[in-house]
């Protein structure tokens, strides 16, 4: 069981992306647990989180998030801006497992 | 003796002298009871159908009896011909239909109910409608008596609904039935209801029906107490064999069974004459004479055609349809119709010739090998039936005042429409008098008193306004002023909507108006209103209409549409209310293929094309789509607006006429949208283009383009070098060239700058950062076709490709507001974000709250206040508001994103 942590701003665009990743991990059966907040919701919930991914726009916080985080074992990315500029589920998904995998 | 029954007495006493109806007054009087009892007993006489009711003021009754002995003896005139016996063929195929058609009218006391049978395409629409007039034409049925036809195939799905649009429902009777409902056999009160395809009709239906036809009454669907009685005529028609089961029980109820011939059954004289009225009405159309060769009628006239007088119909049009294009490529003023041009199927009907030598030898003996047939004499008639000198003025403008306010339009948009109208009516009515009348006719018909006054008018014009008023004048403003002066004597009410238009623009004119006004008031002894003053100025001022009448070429507007006359009955609406003949319809019955459309769509929109594009008005399915087509293929700007209303045509119309470019036509049809349902279909694909620009001459920036073009190296992209002698046209072409590319960027040696589009300097080219720069705009093109496409399944409300493409002007618009910078990935993000943003508003979408937007607000309140102004486009467009919250994380994103870059 995975946890990914999708953050934009206000929530508003990674919610299909939830959705598409959702249904990804389905088909491949990989059980996961994924969800879609807006930047400012972090801090409610940071805990036991395998990797936490940024929506491009909000790539700012890198830095601060990527120091709070890291001591707590949680990878930080950028999603790349392909995948979610198109939505690609199945990308994102396979990005952030191989990447917790490799971890 | 009941109290009814003396008050139905003493009616029928009274009747004898009053033919044209008794009042309860005159009752009352006679037999001393109250008159709203009287009127209480009439009423009650009438329901049971013993008594006519004449609505007025008083209301008047008579007797059925009366009516039905004036019935034996109707007033027809028999030397006169009548709709029915205008129809091709009614002295042959036709006479024993002709003949029962009118013993199903004419028959005591109501005529009797009706069944059409006949295969598709034989008329029976047409036929139904000829009995109506016919009916009409010998006053069995008043002037104002509705024809309601309906279509029992239309709501084939759903039988309780189509019940209910015959029948009437009552709130409540079905899921759906949220209120009562007249139904049509309501509507048609005192006239027709013509019921097509009544095999339909499912068994519940066609008992209700059946009980009408026996019983004179009938239930609206779910209503359990009052029976509703009427008075209709029940026209019926099916192509079902009649022998069928399904048709038994029809045959066995209705009486006047009527069948309708097909075409093989037809001689060949008739449909020699139906072909050739065909002809004509394309001639018409078109506005050319039409030639035909003698095999290709000879075609026509054998050829298998089992779809019946439809078929013929449209096959004719094909045929014209092929001719006109050949007609297009070479200079003659007329179409000529050989045999390559005519359909397949009907070229073959040459071959028949063995078995119908004699026939055809016989009907065409007289005839040279080339036939014609003038659209000049149909004009003629129909010139003839519009013709509205005996109307004046006042009466048409008031009717179409109500008729447009009927349809919903508000003041100032029938004031504009009237406008237009009045001018185009006033050289009509100027131009048609003067062809009708010689100088000393007008004696015979005006006045002599107000001939005198009109001499002095304009003697005294001519000399104040120092210009002539020719023959045109003199009649014009004789008949009018003969129609004015009787109207103001009469104390009805003159309203000249364009008066405060003619007071700006024709104020000399105004002026000696007012004179003129003096001159005739003081010799008629009346007081000449203001609006009426309008009219005469523009009189005086008519030489200047008649110099506009010529002016700027307009944007062609065509309306096209599913159905055999949808089209052309709502065009005709429009152009009768705007006064013009500038829209044209087509119409695409359901038996004609779209490729079939489609090459007569094109040619319509290259022969009304007067350099300024088309609004193509369409209904739905694939008419949609050609457009873009016909855009691309003849390079004529075509814009389509789908899900057309009778007021959106008029709306366009409007400002076609009113000479509004094609652009702001359809823009302003899509801002304001006005009529939520229509949309705007621009044309989607654009190929990508650089511009490059100078303005030493063509040669440098050809140089220019050759650089770019190899160091780019990208074949997608087109390069193309223009030159620069004035900024303005350059501008113009730009715009122009706007509309079929997507303009990535201009190469130029000096600093030109356009809205939205970036520059790049020549000498940035030379030193490679200016590849760089394009290479990104390039790139930054195709993500966002790339998020656009992708998003076009992803969002609910919106289209994707539409609006992200928004979203890169939005994102642009904003960068340059808050002189920031935000990365290409950043604009992605953001680009899906305002998407998401609007679909969500669109949705209903509760969205999270920005955190402490009171302080931010506080911190950033001008950028807030510059990006509420760029979304302003999104809000109107989509008819959304966007909240401060929404504003915030907006603005946020750019400024972190900036700062980042930093």
């Amino acid at each position: 069981m995975y946890n990914i942590l999708l953050v934009c701003s206000g929530g508003m665009s990674t919610s299909l992306l939830v959705t598409k990743m959702e249904k990804s991990a389905k088909d491949q059966g990989i059980e996961v647990s994924i969800k879609a907040i807006g930047e400012a919701d972090l801090k409610n919930n940071s805990e036991n989180i395998d990797i936490l991914l940024l929506g491009p726009q909000v790539k700012y916080i890198l830095p601060r998030i990527k120091e709070k985080m890291e001591s707590k074992g949680t990878i930080v990315d950028v999603i790349n801006t392909v995948d979610y500029g198109t939505m690609n589920g199945e990308k994102v998904l396979n990005h952030a497992i191989s990447m917790i995998q490799n971890k | 003796m009941g109290k009814i029954d003396e008050i139905y007495d003493t009616l029928l006493k009274i009747e004898r002298d009053k033919k044209e109806g008794v009042s309860a007054i005159d009752i009352a009087e006679i037999i001393r009871l109250d008159r709203s009892n009287v009127s209480r007993y009439l009423n009650k006489l009438y329901k049971q159908k013993r008594l006519e009711k004449i609505d007025g003021r008083p209301v008047l009754y008579r007797s059925m009896n009366t009516k039905d002995k004036e019935r034996n003896n109707p007033k027809i005139d028999l030397l006169q011909e009548n709709s029915l016996e205008k129809i091709v063929g009614a002295k042959q195929s036709l006479a024993v239909p002709i003949e029962k058609a009118k013993a199903a009218i004419m028959y005591p006391p109501r005529g009797l109910h009706t069944l059409l049978l006949g295969g598709t395409g034989v008329g029976k629409s047409m036929f139904a409608e000829l009995m109506y007039q016919y009916a009409r034409e010998t006053q069995v049925i008043d002037k104002e008596a509705p024809f309601i036809r309906f279509n029992c195939a239309d709501y084939v799905d759903n039988p309780n609904l189509l019940i209910a649009q015959i029948f009437g429902v009552k709130k409540g009777a079905y899921t759906g039935a949220d209120r009562d409902k007249d139904g049509l056999l309501k509507q048609a009160d005192r006239g027709i209801l013509f019921l097509d395809e009544i095999h339909r009709l499912s068994p519940q239906g066609q008992e209700m029906l059946f009980t009408y036809i026996d019983n004179g009454f009938f239930r609206p669907l779910g209503e359990t107490e009052n029976l509703i009685y009427v008075n209709v005529r029940i026209i019926a028609a099916t192509t079902e064999n009649p022998k069928s089961y399904l048709l038994h029980t029809f045959t066995r109820r209705i009486p006047m069974i009527i069948t309708l011939p097909t075409l093989q059954e037809r001689s060949l004289s008739e449909r020699y004459s139906l072909i050739e009225t065909f002809i004509k009405e394309e001639s018409h159309r078109v506005g050319k004479s039409i030639y035909i060769n003698k095999n290709s009628i000879i075609s026509y006239l054998l050829y298998d055609c089992p779809n019946n007088i439809g078929q013929l119909r449209s096959d004719i049009q094909l045929g014209c349809a092929k001719a006109f294009l050949n007609y297009k490529s070479n200079t003659n003023s007329y179409l000529l119709i050989n045999q390559g041009d005519l359909p397949n199927h009907v070229r073959k009907g040459i071959l028949k010739i063995k078995e119908h030598r004699n026939e055809i030898d016989e009907l065409l003996s007289s005839t040279y090998d080339v036939l014609r047939f003038s659209q000049k004499e149909q004009q003629i008639q129909l010139n003839y039936e519009k013709e509205t000198i005996g109307e004046d003025f006042y009466n048409i403008i008031e009717e179409k005042i109500n008729s447009l306010k009927k349809i919903g339009m508000d003041d100032q948009d029938i004031n504009e429409i009237l406008n237009i109208d009045i001018e185009s009516h006033f050289e009509k009515y100027i131009g048609a008098i003067t062809q009708r009348f010689r100088k000393d006719e007008i004696n015979n018909i005006v006045d002599n008193e107000i001939l005198i006054v009109v001499e002095e008018i304009l003697l005294l014009a001519q000399k104040n306004l120092e210009k002539d008023f020719d023959e045109k004048i003199y009649f014009g403003l004789s008949f009018h002023l003969e129609r004015s002066i009787e109207r103001i004597k009469k104390r009805e009410k003159i309203y000249n909507p364009k008066l405060n238009f003619i007071r700006i623009n024709h104020e000399e004119e105004f002026l000696f108006a007012m004179k003129a006004a003096k001159i005739i008031d003081s010799k008629f002894n009346i007081e000449t209103p203001v609006d009426e003053i309008g009219y005469l100025a523009m009189f005086f001022a008519a030489d200047s209409y008649g110099e506009n009448k010529e002016e700027e070429p307009k944007v062609g507007v065509i309306v096209a549409m599913h159905g055999k006359s949808t089209a052309s009955s709502m065009v005709e609406v429009v152009n009768s209310l705007i006064g013009t003949e500038h829209v044209v319809s087509l119409d695409m019955p359901l038996t004609m293929k779209p490729q079939i459309m489609y090459e007569i769509t094109k040619n319509k929109i290259q022969e009304i094309d007067k350099g300024k594009g088309v609004v193509m008005l369409v209904d739905m399915g694939s008419l949609t789509t050609f457009g873009d087509m016909i855009w691309e293929e003849t390079g004529i700007e075509v814009r389509t607006i789908d899900m057309v209303s009778t007021p959106i045509v008029l709306d366009v119309c409007r400002k076609a006429i009113m000479g509004y470019s094609l652009d702001e036509i359809v823009d302003s049809f899509n801002k304001e949208n006005l009529y939520s349902k229509g949309s705007v279909n621009k044309r989607v694909y654009k190929k990508d283009i650089i511009i490059t620009a100078c303005f030493t001459g063509e040669g440098s920036s050809k140089k220019i383009a050759s650089i770019v073009k190899s160091k780019l190296n990208n074949e997608n992209i087109d390069i193309l070098p223009m030159n620069i002698l004035d900024k303005k046209s350059f501008e113009d072409r730009v715009n122009n060239l706007k509309e079929k590319y997507t303009i990535l960027a201009i190469v130029g040696t000096v600093g030109i700058q356009l809205e939205g589009i970036p520059f790049v300097s020549a000498i940035e080219i030379l030193n490679n950062s200016g590849i760089e720069t394009l290479n990104n705009i390039i790139n930054e093109e195709e993500m966002y076709e790339k998020i656009g496409s992708s998003l076009k399944e992803h969002l609910v409300n919106i289209d994707g490709s539409v609006i992200s493409k928004e979203a890169k002007a939005l994102i642009r618009d904003i960068e340059k507001k808050l002189k920031v910078n935000v990365p290409l990935d950043v604009k992605m993000g953001i680009t899906l974000h305002t998407c998401f943003l609007i679909d969500n508003l669109l949705s209903g979408v509760v969205l999270r709250k920005f955190e402490e937007l009171e302080a931010f607000r506080n911190e950033y309140i001008d950028e807030m206040n510059l990006v509420k102004k760029c979304l302003r486009t999104m809000e109107v467009k989509y008819g959304i508001l966007i909240g401060d919250n929404e504003i915030a994380y907006i603005v946020k994103l750019f400024i972190e994103n900036n700062n980042s870059v930093q």
